[in-house]
C-alpha cells in the first residue's frame, strides 16, 4: 500500500495544483492522501528528508502520543487542529521547542535521537515514524 | 496583464531595460489607462522618482529608503516589534511582498500572533536586503531566496545582470514579539533572539545534560538561584544557536554538545573602548571538542539585552586569518524599524544593553 502511494505521488506531482489535488483526494484512500499531501509540500525530495519512506506506517497510538506531547510543548489551544501532517513550524514551534519536543519524545518512548535525525523531524508523522524505527531497533 | 508581465521581465533583463520600461509605463499611466491590480504591482516596482504617480494611489507603499552597506568590519542589526505594527492595511500590503510559497506557508500557520511575526520576518528580510542595493532599485518582492546544500537561507541573485550584488550575508530570527535580521558584508553571520521570560517545559539541567557540553552543564549546575540559572540557560542557548546558524551547516555539523561557549575576561589594555556593564570586558569564545583550534578561533560573539524583553546573540566570522587579532570589538549598529514607515537607530541607547562580548556600538 505504501509502495503504491509513493509511486503514485511521483506520477501526480508535476501536475499538482492545490485545487486539483483536493478533487483527487476526495476519490482516493487516506494513504494516498498522505502521500500526495507530503509530496505537495516539498516539490522535490530534499537532501534531508525522505518522502518515499516505504516503511512508514506508524501506529495510530504513536501518532496520538506525539500529538499530545506537541500540544503540551507548544501550549496549543484546544481548538487548534493537530494532525499527523501538522508541521511544527506552522504550529509556532521554534528551534528550542523542537529540541524540547524531541527530548520529551525520547523520555516518553525510551529512545535516543541522533542530532542529524532530529533535524529531519518537522511533522508529527515524521516524529512518529522515527520513533517506531528506533523502538524497533532497540527491541531487536 | 501585458503591463504586469512586461514590468516583471525587466528585473530579469537588467537595469537599463528596467528604466526604459519605467518610461513606457509612465506614459501609459498618464493616459489614464490603469487597472487597479496593475497599479498595486507597479506602485511597488517604481520606487524612486515617481512621487507624482504614487500620490494618485493611496494604497501604494512609499519608496524604501536606501541604506549604506555595513563596512567590512561592521555588523548591522535590524529589528521589528510586532506590537508596534498595528495597521491592518499595512500588514495587508506587507503580504503582497511575499512570494507565492511564502504566502502559502503563512496561510498554513496557526495563531495570529505567530502568523504576524512570521509575516514581519519575511518582510524585514526582503526590505532590508532591497534597501542595501543602492546602485540599482531592487523590488523586495522580486528577491528570490534559496538554501545552501546545508539548508542555510541565502539570496538567489538572478544571473546575467549587469550589476554585481555585494557579498551581503544575512540571518534572521524571531519570536512572537520580536523579529530581527542581522547583516554583514563578506563574513557569515548567525543571530538568535529569545524572550527573556522564556521557560522550558523540561527541567533545565536535564535538558543541558542532554544537549549541552559537559563544561556548560558544570557552569549551569553551579548556579544555585533557579531564576539566574534559567536566564543563563537562555543566554547560552541563544549563543549556541547563533553560532550554529553562522556556521550554516545545521545541527549535524555542529551538535550542541560538541562545543562549549563561555565568556572569558579580557584585560582592558590598548585603545579599544568596550561597552559593558562591568569594569572588565568579557570576550565570548567557542571551543570545540572535536575540531581543530583554527575553526573555533574564527568566531566573534555579542550578547545583548534587546528592547528590555529579549536576549539577542550575534555571531560573525572574523575577517582575518586564523586566530585574528585578539580583543577587537564587534562594531555594531542597531535599528528598530517598521518597514516602509520608520527607522530608529537605537544602538547606544537603553534599548540595546550589552551583556557580554566585545562590542562597540555605533
Amino acid at each position: 500500500m505504501a509502495t503504491f502511494s509513493a509511486i503514485t505521488s511521483v506520477i501526480f506531482a508535476p501536475s499538482l495544483e492545490p485545487s486539483f489535488s483536493n478533487n483527487v483526494i476526495a476519490e482516493r484512500t487516506s494513504n494516498l492522501k498522505m502521500a500526495i499531501g507530503g509530496w505537495r509540500k516539498n516539490s522535490f525530495p530534499s537532501l534531508k528528508t525522505n518522502r518515499f519512506c516505504v516503511s512508514c506506517s506508524a501506529k495510530p497510538e504513536t501518532v496520538q502520543k506525539v500529538c499530545e506531547i506537541v500540544r503540551r510543548q507548544l501550549a496549543l489551544p484546544a481548538e487548534t487542529e493537530l494532525t499527523s501532517e501538522s508541521k511544527f513550524s506552522a504550529l509556532g514551534a521554534d528551534s528550542l521547542d523542537t529540541v524540547e519536543i524531541v527530548m520529551s519524545l525520547e523520555e516518553e518512548f525510551g529512545i535516543g535521537v541522533e542530532e542529524e535525525n532530529s533535524q529531519n523531524i518537522t511533522t508529527v508523522q515524521e516524529a512518529a515514524d522515527l520513533i517506531e524505527k528506533l523502538v524497533e531497533k532497540k527491541a531487536a | 496583464m501585458v503591463l504586469v508581465l512586461g514590468a516583471g521581465c525587466c528585473f530579469v533583463k537588467g537595469y537599463v531595460v528596467e528604466h526604459l520600461l519605467h518610461f513606457r509605463l509612465l506614459a501609459k499611466l498618464s493616459q489614464g489607462r490603469m487597472f487597479s491590480f496593475v497599479s498595486k504591482r507597479l506602485s511597488l516596482m517604481m520606487m524612486t522618482k515617481v512621487c507624482c504617480f504614487q500620490r494618485n494611489f493611496s494604497s501604494a507603499l512609499p519608496p524604501l529608503v536606501p541604506v549604506k552597506l555595513p563596512s567590512k568590519m561592521e555588523t548591522h542589526f535590524w529589528y521589528v516589534l510586532p506590537d508596534e505594527v498595528k495597521s491592518e492595511s499595512l500588514l495587508s500590503q506587507y503580504s503582497e511582498l511575499l512570494s507565492p510559497r511564502e504566502k502559502k506557508n503563512l496561510y498554513h500557520m496557526q495563531g495570529d500572533q505567530f502568523k504576524k511575526s512570521a509575516l514581519l520576518a519575511r518582510v524585514l528580510v526582503r526590505t532590508t536586503i532591497a534597501r542595501y542595493q543602492t546602485n540599482c532599485q531592487v523590488n523586495p518582492r522580486s528577491l528570490k531566496f534559496k538554501k545552501t546544500i546545508y539548508g542555510k537561507p541565502e539570496v538567489d541573485w538572478e544571473n546575467g545582470d549587469k550589476w554585481c550584488p555585494p557579498p551581503l550575508h544575512f540571518n534572521i530570527s524571531h519570536t512572537s514579539s520580536l523579529v530581527a535580521c542581522g547583516v554583514t558584508v563578506n563574513v557569515p553571520i548567525g543571530i538568535d533572539v529569545e524572550e527573556k521570560q522564556r521557560r522550558l517545559k523540561n527541567k533545565i539541567l536535564a535538558f543541558a545534560k542532554r544537549y549541552f557540553s559537559p563544561d556548560e552543564v558544570k557552569l549551569l549546575t553551579a548556579i544555585s538561584d533557579p531564576e539566574i540559572q534559567r536566564q543563563e540557560f537562555i543566554k547560552l542557548w541563544t549563543l549556541k544557536e547563533a553560532y550554529v546558524k553562522a556556521v550554516g551547516r545545521g545541527f549535524s555539523a555542529a551538535p550542541f554538545n560538541t562545543f562549549t561557549i563561555r565568556a572569558r575576561v579580557v584585560k582592558m589594555g590598548g585603545f579599544h573602548h568596550f561597552d559593558t556593564q562591568h569594569s572588565e570586558a568579557s570576550e565570548i569564545v567557542v571551543e570545540s571538542s572535536d575540531d581543530p583550534e583554527n575553526l573555533t578561533r574564527n568566531w566573534q560573539f555579542a550578547l545583548l539585552d534587546l528592547a528590555g524583553s529579549h536576549y539577542a546573540a550575534i555571531c560573525i566570522e572574523k575577517e582575518n586569518s586564523a586566530g585574528g587579532e585578539a580583543g577587537v570589538p564587534m562594531r555594531l549598529t542597531v535599528w528598530k524599524t517598521i518597514p516602509f514607515v520608520e527607522d530608529e537607530r537605537v544602538s547606544g541607547t537603553g534599548a540595546v544593553v550589552p551583556i557580554s562580548g566585545l562590542i562597540k556600538q555605533l
